[in-house]
């Protein structure tokens, strides 16, 4: 018998991710992805000043702030054909690195390490064996058996107090749940230890952007940060010292930590390294500028076809074509006025609600597309096609990673694999820790620069008669990002933010493919319908973002997943 | 960078959605009209969803300004405590938005660095959705909350002193006071 899911959160956020499954026979047959709020917030910018639009661009969503702020000033400088100066682009990187890093392991730990991990189960784990069984994974000096069996009674007496606390929303006990006690003592361990690193990273944010979440240093053709080595109310060696130390105790988390967990999941869960490739087309947008016009870059982008990592074709500068001229978006399933698929300096945003029709429109989130092919983005993306250009670290780690946790399944492991549920969270982690490298040497770069005597950090925008078109886009932590402006006599007239979670979560097409998250759902395992654990690890594995909005506290509170039989 | 054991004032919500921008907006009126001693620390954070976390962290009292759903009409101010807030277990979450106050606040109830209390005051909006500014009513609270809060600081022997107004009430997004950057006026479209 058919059953449909319908996973449908309402918590304190209104504009949440809707998904919806038909399962039949234990296995996942059909997926709607569906965004449940209007996302058309960008008209706010029109007749604006485009020097304010990062202002407004990094309220669209309160955890991804800085990346719609530096996608929008990227795009208006490229519409200007400007150049920042160098020191600007080393503090921007240095920014957008630890959100980065800050956000994977949030990601991980906070949000999706419990789709593995059963809390519980550490409860009959032998701490002494847990921390053996860890000294021969990492150095790590936080798996003392002194220190996991604290944990162990931590969690013991919240059971005991018959509540989990932040603990309690988990399937414990689930069928689909394979650790032995011991991992999952190490995991929960850790997942405790990564609260105090998403602390420590925000800082770094803290120290370079004046303040967080919505940082203050911003400007198009550069930065505000008055560096000035003597004064402590500037930027200063003593500001810059910190933010190494951090970086460093960050790095040590990252491959001390998250990396052999995420290895350790992935050998353990082998399945999931067979479930869930979906979309097997890629596209990630170089990051981390070397230079002042965004020529040459420290991250690799570009786009893979079919999987195939020889099909690789690189997008090389902030100005690239092959970008420019190939991204569209299609309405033909989401709640617009009308059918169209536009590029989109063209698009217009109507809104037009007509209710969740299967076979019609059932989203707020519009289909981008690539060359008119459905792509899927984020970390994944990006270290595979820093993997087929064979870029340095990035293959370093994948091939690390992939050792690793063969080793732990006890079998020979190819890139191959990472086209999966758990292949998205290894690229996170891949991710994360050439990031952490990237961070330490931008740091460096910025102190030799500024140890050169340059202190250049701005250069003043002109804003000519007539219009200009301009587009600007981030590898973020969740995928391309890409801002789109158009500016009439210095001020906004058309402005369009193509997010990393509308690649993924965008609906079916003109031509009736299914977006990224719907086609990696179809062939899912689900032992059991009304607790359907493997449909949000799938979901989970590309890190979705999608309210970018409002929020409400509610104390009454609703069901989460509804059953029905079709 | 925020230090243990001060008192924070945390404005929560999108000021681009209408009423949302309640929290933010007491931040802003608090900032302009009062004169904070050490100790306490005010911050418009946004819709931060898990990343609510490091703000609670290590604070001695946090004080919650948000948007909050109740059978009332808007404009009304409703104080809860830390107990209503933790009343409902922490639901299944899709997105790092779903998390919310009840769930930072478990995470460090856990891991260590639960603010000693925490006080949500709400109000019931209007009108939420996209678009700058907020409805008379949610407007009218703003100076209600402000003072709300200034009492509880009194009762916590942190009195803040009144002060002329140091710009005009209109924040930032509403094309005031350019606290963002501030070498340059803001204008609106």
């Amino acid at each position: 018998m058919t059953k449909r899911i319908v996973i449908d959160p309402v918590t304190r956020i209104e504009g949440h991710l809707r998904i919806d499954v038909e399962v039949d026979g234990g296995v996942v047959r059909k997926a709607w992805s569906s965004g449940q709020m209007f996302r058309g917030i960008e008209t706010i910018l029109l007749g604006r000043d485009p020097r304010d639009a990062w202002l407004f661009t990094q309220r669209f969503c309160g955890v991804c702030t800085t990346v719609h702020a530096i996608a929008s000033v990227r795009a208006v400088e490229n519409a200007l054909k400007m150049e920042v100066p160098l020191n600007a682009q080393y503090i921007r990187n240095l920014i957008v690195l630890a959100h980065a890093m800050h956000d994977h392991i949030v990601h991980f730990y906070q949000l999706s390490a419990l789709d593995w991990v059963d809390v519980v189960s550490a409860l009959k784990a032998d701490p002494a064996r847990a921390s053996a069984l860890a000294e021969g994974l990492s150095k790590w000096p936080n798996n003392s058996r002194q220190q996991l069996k604290a944990v162990q009674e931590k969690v013991r007496r919240f059971v005991d107090a018959g509540q989990l606390g932040i603990f309690t929303n988990g399937y414990w006990g689930h069928p689909a749940m394979k650790l032995p006690p011991e991992v999952n003592l190490l995991a929960v361990s850790h997942y405790l230890q990564a609260l105090e690193y998403q602390r420590k990273v925000n800082q770094i944010v803290a120290l370079l952007g004046g303040k967080t979440p919505n940082i203050q240093n911003l400007a198009v053709g550069g930065v505000a940060n008055a560096i000035n080595l003597d004064n402590e109310a500037t930027l200063n060696m003593n500001k810059l010292y910190m933010v190494k130390d951090i970086l460093d105790e960050t790095g040590a988390f990252i491959e001390q930590v998250y990396f052999p967990d995420v290895c350790a999941i992935a050998g353990m869960y082998p399945d999931w390294l067979g479930y869930g490739a979906g979309v097997t087309n890629y596209l990630a947008v170089p990051d981390i500028p070397l230079d002042t016009k965004g020529g040459s870059f420290d991250l690799p982008g570009g786009t893979i076809f079919d999987g195939d990592l020889a099909t690789v074709r690189q997008i090389k500068t902030f100005d690239d074509w092959y970008f420019k001229k190939n991204v569209s978006e299609s309405i033909a399933h989401a709640w617009y006025d009308g059918e169209w698929t536009k590029h989109p300096f063209e698009e217009e945003t109507v809104a037009r609600y007509t209710g969740f029709e299967d076979s019609k429109k059932y989203s707020w989130v519009k289909a981008p597309r690539f060359q008119g092919k459905v792509v899927q983005v984020g970390p994944l993306a990006q270290v595979l096609v820093g993997y087929a250009v064979g870029h340095e670290p990035t293959k370093r780690w994948t091939d690390k990673a992939l050792e690793t946790a063969g080793s732990v399944a006890g079998a020979g492991l190819t890139p191959a694999v990472l086209h999966s549920t758990l292949g998205r969270h290894a690229a996170r982690v891949i991710r994360a820790c050439v990031l952490s490298e990237l961070a330490r040497k931008h740091w460096g770069l910025l102190a030799a620069n500024i140890g050169k005597g340059d202190t250049a950090i701005f250069n003043e925008p002109v804003f000519p008669k007539g219009e200009q078109r301009g587009f600007g886009f981030h590898e973020a932590p969740r995928g391309a990002l890409s801002h789109w402006i158009v500016i009439r006599d210095g001020k906004i007239a058309n402005y369009q933010a193509v997010v990393p979670s509308t690649w993924n979560a965008g609906p079916r097409d003109e031509e009736g493919r299914p977006g990224p998250y719907e086609a990696s759902l179809v062939g899912n395992p689900v032992a059991n319908a009304e607790l359907p654990l493997e449909v949000l690890r799938t979901v989970h594995s590309f890190d979705p973002c999608l309210a970018c909005a409002v929020h409400t506290l509610d104390p009454g509170g609703r069901e989460i997943a509804r059953v029905r039989a079709l | 960078m925020l230090t243990p054991g001060e008192v924070r004032v945390l404005g929560l919500g999108n000021v681009l959605m209408g009423d949302d921008a309640f929290g933010p907006w007491v931040i802003e009126e608090l900032l302009a009209s009062w004169q904070f001693p050490d100790g306490v620390r005010l911050l418009d954070v946004g819709t931060p969803g898990l990343d609510l976390t490091p703000y609670l962290a290590d604070a001695d009292t946090v004080l919650l300004l948000d948007t909050v759903k109740a059978e009332a009409p808007a404009g009304t101010i409703r104080v809860y405590s830390r107990e209503q807030l933790l009343s409902r277990p922490p639901e299944p979450r899709l997105s790092p938005h779903d998390p919310g106050v009840a769930d930072a606040l478990l995470a460090l109830d856990c891991a260590g660095g639960a603010p000693r209390d925490v006080i949500l005051i709400g109000v019931v909006p209007g009108r939420v959705a996209k678009g700058i500014g907020l409805t008379p009513a949610v407007q009218e609270a703003v100076v209600r909350a402000a003072s709300e809060v200034v009492e509880r600081l009194e009762g916590l022997g942190l009195a803040p002193h009144r002060q002329a107004p140091a710009w005009p009430a209109a924040p930032w997004w509403e094309g005031g006071r350019d606290s963002a950057a501030p070498s340059r006026p803001l204008t609106s479209p």
